[in-house]
């Protein structure tokens, strides 16, 4: 009975799928926030370097992925492919469930697939230093780790509730050299106005985005990098599901459904989206996408597809997305990874034209699911994954009253190490369920006349 | 040094094991039944974790009102202030606690039920925090800890005091006795609590301060009242705190109306509520569950009944609740006098707790449908 699925370090892909290049129409543009204008990539080349501008807005199918990148990634790719034949049997569904594995990477998620390249990119590019924003601490690691290897200093704005939550994620972030700050923070014009109206807030990622993009805008030698969102992120993170598509074909098999969770998107895209591009080309019609989120912060199932900023304070461009509104303050559950009122556009078009769908779970219930994966399968997941696990499960059990035989593969995308604390409190019984009051929202909304 | 004013109601807790629902006059009575007194042993435990404790100065009555567990559990620093009569006890606590006010104390630890919260709080009010510890026969008011050791960790661990809003029940013994509940808010007494106990780490930014999280529900509220529609404000400081939101002072203990931001009606019985309702479309309740087992209707709001709530429609009820209330209270319950409609509410109810922000909660099920509350 094969367990995991291996691909040889050769078989690291080459290229990255742009899913823009299948999209029916193109995407709405980002737009300036003042202006309200489309932006170009001269409104950006003050944060980002020129090639991840020219990826994050580029069409082509295919990009290749640089060979200095590459001879990186070997150092935990390919991730492996588990079939979770355990799990299954616990069950007793008679679906087949497979899982990537994006928890052998040095900072223990798949973060690390979009920071190596875009730590490259700014090397390539003179840029001296990084500022950026974490929620909880996953990206900090990844990007710290990412600078450290090319050489960059790094500044890290760490969600203040995660900073006090999670200690050793901060850890990591010093272990590679990067400095890390609560945000809001003293530091910044925009953490310093957030303070202001509010000592106590449990800070947010909005928050962190404001502080990162603010730092990286006001100092010459300083680029900006986002962990999420963004276009040329979930590119760069599509080397999950391509390394996914070539192992589930050594076993002669292809997934009916395909899950991920989604906090910003960029593991949902990750794996999803070379088998969006089945879909959206016809070849694989039916392909069932879910992408799985925390009750209280409902992006895709309960938010508006509508222009918004991807910040607290109005730094970044407004995009199209499924957004809660960015002066949301989402609840400080344990999945902090999942905090964030938007959605990446590209995820948000999917959803919106119905190529996937979305799902929402409780808290309690995915540390439920997260527990029956532990003890089963062994692997302790990030709370974050456990949205997955949960949605996966789910898939499963439905499949055992149908008795329909789906190939159901879902992204583990990070371990939970770090996060004990959280399971601490499931067995405490103190996970609150929170959730988001959608309906009294809704029917406010409804009466506030339209502006055309 | 912080001074604690500290009494027991020797008798509380008495009647339960005999069968006597409260003993506000039936002392003898529960006595002569062959009674133990249950208070001075409860508060043996509390005390017995403190009496080490040199940051605390306690202001006591004499014998089995405080002295007697004082000196059985070797505290040291302590000073008597007003000696027991034996006779009433209600008259005893609320002279006691006046002398207690008079000295200064930072807080007033006592040791009995419901009844003897209730004329504690008569006398203090919200000038002095207080503390119980839990020994009555029924314990409706939320001013209680969990259990004797609980209270000893909130009384040592209060350097700094955090304190928040509960509530303090009336409940009617005499009734009682004869088989009906007749609760109703006697009014939201100052209680410290434990931070590190109620709270996992990531919630504390929210729950460390409860004033905090009210303005946060309040402000929510106050963006999705809608125009031309009636809200029913049940009581509370959360119901409080919304009213306020919206420019409206309202009553705390009771039901008030309000409607495009004005008061409409304040502090209706249930006769004028229900006139008010039948004649409108759209009427919005908005609630918050009461004392320490967390009733969303049926303790202390008994004014909006269960022909109100039919006609309102559940969708239409609103649940707001602190973050520290719902952490006191992990499950709710409806006890409205229809157990048709308690069983409506289903298994679980939203609450609103923060600026958009909700729990989910539990609604307690009674083991057999159709059954009513065990009192």
């Amino acid at each position: 009975m094969q367990t995991k699925i291996l691909l040889d370090e050769e078989q690291i892909p080459k290229k990255w799928y742009n899913v823009q290049a299948d999209l029916s129409a193109p995407l709405d543009p980002p737009l300036h926030p003042q202006t309200k204008k489309p932006i170009g990539p001269d409104d950006l080349a003050a944060i980002f370097p020129m090639e991840l501008i020219r990826q994050e807005v580029t069409t082509d199918k295919y990009i290749d992925i640089p060979e200095e990148v590459r001879e990186v990634l070997r150092l935990w790719r390919p991730s492996p492919l588990y079939r979770a034949h355990r799990l299954e049997k616990f069950l007793k569904t008679p679906a087949k469930i497979y899982y990537k594995w994006e928890g052998v990477s040095p900072a223990g998620s798949h973060k690390t697939n979009t920071s190596v390249p875009q730590a490259y990119y700014n090397m390539k590019q003179g840029v001296e230093r990084i500022a950026t924003e974490t929620g909880a601490g996953q990206w900090g690691s990844a990007i710290a780790f990412a600078t450290m290897l090319f050489d960059i200093q790094c500044t890290i704005y760490m969600v203040r509730s995660s900073y006090a939550q999670k200690p050793y994620r901060k850890s990591m972030m010093q272990v590679w050299g990067a400095e890390c700050i609560p945000s809001p923070s003293m530091k910044t014009n925009s953490g310093r106005a957030m303070l202001e109206k509010d000592p106590d807030t449990p800070g947010s990622l909005g928050m962190a985005i404001s502080e990162a993009v603010e730092d990286a805008a006001t100092h010459q030698n300083t680029n900006y990098a986002l962990g999420s969102v963004l276009n040329h992120v979930c590119l760069h993170q599509t080397v999950i599901g391509l390394e996914c598509r070539e192992q589930l074909a050594m076993v002669n098999d292809y997934p009916d459904v395909v899950i991920g969770c989604v906090g910003g998107g960029s593991n949902f895209a990750g794996i999803s989206f070379p088998f969006a591009g089945d879909k959206l080309t016809g070849k694989h019609k039916d392909v069932d996408i879910i992408g799985v989120e925390p009750a209280s912060c409902p992006t895709l199932t309960k938010g508006l597809f509508t222009y918004d900023l991807a910040d607290e304070a109005g730094y970044t461009p407004l995009l199209k997305m499924f957004t809660l509104g960015h002066d949301f303050v989402p609840p400080s559950m344990h999945a902090g990874g999942l905090r964030y009122h938007g959605d990446s556009p590209i995820v948000s078009r999917l959803v919106h034209d119905g190529v996937m769908r979305a799902v929402a779970y409780h808290q309690s219930e995915v540390f439920e699911a997260a527990q029956t994966f532990a003890r089963t399968e062994g692997i302790i997941v990030a709370p974050e994954t456990s949205h997955a696990v949960k949605g996966a499960i789910d898939e499963a059990l439905k499949c055992k009253t149908t008795g329909e035989e789906k190939t159901i593969l879902f992204n583990c995308s990070g371990h939970g190490n770090f996060d004990m604390t959280a399971y601490d409190a499931f067995y405490a019984g103190q996970l609150v369920d929170y959730e988001y009051p959608d309906q009294l929202i809704k029917e406010s909304l409804a009466r506030i006349p339209k502006i055309s | 040094m912080r001074r604690i004013g500290f009494l027991v109601n020797p008798v509380a807790g008495m009647g339960g094991s005999v069968g006597l629902k409260g003993t506000d006059e039936l002392y003898e009575e529960a006595r002569n039944r062959g009674a133990l007194p249950q208070a001075l042993n409860r508060a043996k435990i509390t005390l017995s974790l403190l009496k080490n404790d040199t940051d605390l100065h306690f202001l006591t009555c004499s014998g089995e009102m405080g002295e007697a567990v004082l000196a059985k559990t070797g505290t040291k620093r302590y000073d008597v202030v007003y000696t027991f009569s034996g006779g009433s006890t209600v008259e005893d606590t609320r002279e006691a606690v006046r002398r207690f006010i008079r000295l200064g104390v930072d807080l007033i630890l006592f040791c009995g039920g419901d009844g003897t919260a209730r004329d504690i709080f008569g006398i203090v009010g919200t000038k002095v925090p207080i503390l119980g510890i839990p020994a009555g026969v029924k314990m409706y008011s939320a001013v209680f800890a969990i259990n004797p050791v609980t209270a000893a960790e909130i009384v040592s661990e209060n350097g700094e005091m955090v304190l928040h809003d509960a509530e303090v029940m009336d409940v009617d013994e005499v009734a009682y006795r004869s088989g009906s509940l007749s609760t109703h808010l006697a009014g939201f007494a100052r209680v410290p609590t434990l931070p590190g106990r109620t709270q996992v780490s990531k919630q504390v930014f929210e729950e460390a301060d409860e004033g905090r999280a009210k303005e946060e529900i309040a402000r929510f509220i106050s963006e999705v009242m809608l125009p031309d529609t009636l809200y029913i404000l049940g009581a509370g400081t959360t119901t409080e705190a919304i009213a306020h939101g919206i420019g409206v002072n309202k009553t705390l203990l009771g039901v008030d109306v309000v409607r495009n931001n004005k008061l409409a009606k304040q502090d209706v019985d249930e006769k004028t509520l229900f006139a008010l309702v039948k004649k409108e479309n759209d009427v919005r309740i908005i609630t918050s569950p009461i004392g320490a087992q967390g009733f969303i209707f049926g303790r202390g709001n008994q004014q909006i009944s269960a022909p109100i709530i039919r006609k309102v429609g559940l969708p239409h009820v609103i649940v707001v609740a602190t973050p520290h209330k719902l952490c006191q209270t992990p499950v709710l319950y409806v006890d409205t006098g229809d157990p048709e409609l308690d069983k409506e509410f289903g298994e679980s109810i939203q609450v609103i707790s923060g600026y958009r922000i909700a729990q989910r909660k539990k609604i307690f099920q009674l083991p057999v449908p159709g059954t009513r509350y065990p009192e």
